[in-house]
């Protein structure tokens, strides 16, 4: 502020000094800020900045929304491709639908007049090849890869896959009886005709069907899921079609006798009874048998998808329950009375008193789906967290190795420089990457999965700290010859407070640079091994490892989103860190910059 | 004479590091899970000989002496050439070794004079049209190239030269059945190696662009760039010759570091192209716990980087007769 008041003659006096600048860029900036502003002014470098926050806060804050369990796996929705529309319902049918059911990635739906429509994601292309002469359809069911259907003259037909003899249909069936119900699962179809007879073919391999005796013939109706069928007779009684015991065995008291309709989820079962109330029971991994307390004594129809359930309640509204990864238990407020529901997979339908259809659940990947069947897009975001995680903590290990190693040396000069230079050497002299490989062989094989990717960190912190070293060592011995050094000496400041006090500070920034760029080394060295096999290992997520499987011709051919994706952000990522490193090194020395 | 002294002096001292790589690789090699006498030993033996045997296949193999000892032996072998005997290939590792190498060297030899052909006229090129809009493209492409991953690079170049153009094989050195010889037989190796020679490059030609580009700014500043210029010499003679002679030293030092990191690097490149080298046998090693193979290769990663450190010390006195080899 004094100087403001200065005489003009001063000023010209001042100006002349400090070589044309003006007097209040002189008067404001300290070397921090002006690195800071000629570090916004690098529009690359500002590029790069936030091309990486974009990744970082995406990979932190969208899993609390998208979760994934890792240890999951669904091998019906493997390689489905990027994209949505699983649930969209096409125009012509949404208004008048009589009946939809949803398969492993795909829906299909008749309407008022008959008429087959499909659409979704398709696992194969025989799907779409519809039988011909097939007539008005009145019942459809969707499975893994397949369709059952029954038509206006009750004959029963299917298409889609037709290996482990799916495509044929028993013929005792046509013999007098009529098919009321069909059912699609994976790999085999099940048929209930209205003599209370139940039908299966197919895989016999997968869903062992055993009839305890007076029950075939005496079937109201069924479900079924990839262990077992369970009939419901016409007496209101549960029966697991098996021999085994199962969890869906241990039927509860008060539901014998007065079950009306019954779903399966892929580890419950849930019964509807005469009086309104669902019971469920089976295994409750998923929440699936966590019936909410408001809709008992008003549930009239229920439906199960792979672990959630959707009811119509007796006001004509629908409720959902059970697991909620992908939405499937918002249930939404549907402005009619509904008149039916259909739940399959992850997604659900409900058709209303105008024949107008609604959905909810899974309709699509953003990213597709890997060889398990994982949701590429989740993954990715825990893969990020977990490569940039293991990549600032190596980081960190070897800056704070680098800088306490370099630090000393350059400080104490004479042996304890030469010892210590002697050791650099000797890290920087082993292979870095084919070390950490054996490493990683070795130590990893008798440990967690935790303790696995601490010691990624350790080893790859162990392995790349001699530059930094080497760095730091450089500036300390510029630094330590200037004069508040000295007098910091003679101050008798101890030896302990003059390196980390007064010489440390003034070579911080070169340490920032370096971290920085060591760590889009560390990102990259992780993934690299990771992608071999020898980092990070299944079933936790990295970039590196998320493109292990897409080694093969084939994988990189037809499944081109599950390398494309990974290796984008990872090549996004590493660039932008570069970037940014490159433009604070510009920033802190400006001669850099001249280049 | 100076540089004699140093030279010695450097050579006394690698060997010291030697030692004590070595000693840290056989303390790893000791560590590792399993009992090699109860390998190499049948399972068929009788529970009252089994004792016996196992003792005396155990004198046979020295591990009944005490760890010094087998240390003493172990190097002492090393430095003969007998790097022991591979399980899984069932013959001694020297004779096993021998095919990987030389592929393995190939590979990276080809990778460096592709780098070079193309990253040293590049960065001079680009130095001397500084802020060109050409320099501007190059700066982002190879800022692109270094920071993206060999093996990112490499399912991409699957999947545009091999995949979309099926133009070159993606896997193996040489053809399956193919039995040409000579020139035939080393046309159809060329075209195996195109993609693992292109990928291997991309990083290298990134970096030493830059390195390159960034020291021919250093130099072509000098004084005695102006007095060249000013005595009239043609340009190329002055960029060529006097700018680019002094900008060699940090590119000396990167290009050492980039060459040696480049055979560590090449185990990803190899896995993935299936190339026959050493990296990919390290790899199968290690997977086959045919740890012969392992602790050989990594002996062999080990003085390939310290030989370079010497190299780059002997290739400083040369680009630059200022430099002494002293400290």
């Amino acid at each position: 502020m004094k100087k403001n008041k200065k005489s003009t003659m001063g000023k010209a006096a001042q100006k002349m000094l400090v070589g044309g600048m003006t007097e209040e860029q002189e008067a404001v900036l300290t070397p921090i800020q002006m690195v800071f502003r000629s570090f916004i002014g690098d529009k690359i470098a500002m590029a790069g900045v936030c091309c990486f926050l974009l990744i970082f806060l995406c990979c932190v804050i969208l899993p609390v929304f998208l979760p994934i369990d890792m240890y999951y796996q669904d091998v019906t929705q493997a390689n489905v491709a990027p994209g949505f529309g699983m649930l969209k319902v096409p125009g012509s049918l949404a208004g008048n639908a009589k009946q939809l059911s949803i398969g492993s990635t795909f829906s299909v739906g008749i309407d008022e007049k008959g008429n087959v429509y499909e659409w979704g994601n398709f696992p194969t292309d025989k799907l779409k090849k519809l039988p011909k002469d097939m007539g008005k359809l009145t019942q459809v069911s969707a499975g893994l890869d397949h369709i059952v259907a029954i038509n206006e003259n009750n004959e029963v037909i299917t298409w889609g896959n037709d290996r482990m003899g799916l495509s044929s249909i028993p013929v005792e069936m046509r013999m007098g009886e009529t098919p009321v119900e069909i059912y699609a699962g994976y790999q085999f179809s099940l048929a209930l005709t209205d003599k209370g007879r139940l039908y299966s073919w197919g895989n016999s391999y997968l869903v062992d069907i055993k009839f305890p005796e007076g029950v075939q013939g005496n079937i109201k109706a069924f479900d079924a899921n990839n262990d077992i069928v369970i009939a419901l007779t016409n007496d209101g009684e549960v029966v697991p079609l098996t021999k085994k015991k199962t969890a869906y065995s241990n039927i509860p008291e008060g539901v014998q006798g007065h079950a009306v309709d019954i779903a399966l989820s892929d580890e419950s079962v849930a019964v509807v009874t005469d009086d309104g109330r669902v019971y469920a029971w089976g295994n409750n991994l998923k929440k699936s048998c966590d019936i909410p307390e408001e809709i008992q004594g008003h549930a009239k129809v229920i439906e199960g998808g792979r672990f959630h359930y959707v009811v119509i309640l007796d006001d004509g509204s629908v409720a959902a329950w059970g697991d909620n990864t992908f939405g499937q238990a918002y249930a939404p407020s549907i402005g009619e009375p509904v008149k039916s529901v259909s739940a399959g997979y992850y997604g659900s339908y409900a058709i209303g008193e105008s024949d107008k259809a609604y959905s909810w659940g899974l309709d699509g990947y953003l990213m597709g789906t890997d060889d398990f069947g994982r949701d590429v897009f989740r993954r990715l975001l825990k893969g990020g967290r977990m490569t940039m995680t293991v990549g600032a903590i190596a980081v960190i290990i070897s800056t704070i190795i680098g800088v306490i190693v370099g630090g000393i040396s350059g400080y104490k000069g004479g042996k304890v420089d030469n010892i210590m230079m002697r050791l650099t050497e000797i890290v920087s002299s082993l292979p870095f990457l084919p070390f950490a490989i054996i490493l990683s062989a070795i130590i990893g094989n008798s440990i967690s999965e935790t303790q696995r990717i601490i010691m990624i960190m350790v080893i790859l912190g162990l392995l790349s700290w001699p530059g930094i070293a080497r760095l730091v060592r450089g500036s300390v011995l510029a630094e330590r010859e200037q004069e508040f050094v000295t007098a910091a000496k003679a101050l008798g400041v101890k030896e302990w407070g003059i390196i980390f006090r007064h010489i440390l500070p003034n070579v911080i920034t070169v340490i920032i640079v370096n971290a920085t760029l060591d760590f889009a080394t560390c990102m990259l060295t992780e993934s690299s091994l990771s992608f071999i096999g020898f980092g990070v290992t299944e079933p936790n997520a990295t970039w590196g490892n998320m493109l292990n499987s897409a080694r093969s011709a084939t994988v990189i051919e037809k499944y081109w989103w599950r390398w494309v994706f990974p290796s984008l952000v990872l090549a996004i990522s590493t660039i932008s860190i570069n970037c940014i490193g490159d433009g604070l090194r510009d920033a802190i020395d400006p001669k850099s910059k001249e280049r | 004479m100076r540089t004699g002294r140093y030279l010695l002096k450097r050579f006394i001292y690698i060997i010291f590091v030697f030692f004590i790589i070595s000693i840290l690789m056989f303390a790893i090699y000791k560590s590792l899970p399993g009992d090699p006498v109860r390998m190499m030993m049948q399972d068929n033996v009788k529970p009252e000989v089994y004792q016996q045997q196992y003792e005396a296949t155990k004198k046979m193999l020295g591990l009944d002496q005490p760890v010094p000892v087998q240390y003493i032996k172990w190097i002492t072998n090393m430095l003969r050439g007998d790097f022991g005997y591979s399980t899984e290939y069932r013959r001694p590792v020297k004779d096993v070794i021998g095919v990987p190498m030389r592929n393995t060297v190939l590979l990276n030899i080809f990778s460096m004079i592709f780098v070079f052909l193309i990253a040293v006229p590049l960065g001079i090129t680009t130095a001397v049209k500084k802020n060109s809009v050409f320099d501007k493209i190059v700066q982002v492409v190879t800022i692109i190239g270094y920071s993206v991953p060999g093996f990112v690079i490499a399912l991409l170049a699957i999947y545009v030269f091999a995949i979309r153009f099926p133009i070159f094989p993606i896997s193996g050195v040489k053809t399956a059945g193919f039995t040409g010889t000579g020139f035939a037989a080393f046309l159809d190796t060329a075209r195996h190696m195109v993609l693992p020679v292109l990928v291997m490059s991309v990083g290298g030609i990134g970096s030493i662009t830059r390195y390159v580009r960034a020291s021919m700014i250093d130099a072509l500043r000098m004084d005695y760039i102006r007095t060249a210029r000013s005595k009239g010499l043609k340009e190329k003679v002055v960029v060529y010759v006097h700018a680019f002679r002094n900008a060699l030293i940090p590119i000396v030092t990167v290009t050492t570091w980039w060459l040696i990191g480049l055979f560590g690097g090449s185990v990803v490149i190899e896995s993935i192209f299936l190339w026959d080298g050493l990296g990919k046998m390290m790899i199968t090693g290690l997977n086959q716990r045919d740890f012969s193979v392992v602790l050989a290769m990594q002996m062999f990663y080990v003085i390939l980087s310290l030989a370079g450190n010497v190299l780059m010390d002997i290739a400083y006195t040369m680009v630059d007769p200022r430099v002494k080899l002293e400290n």
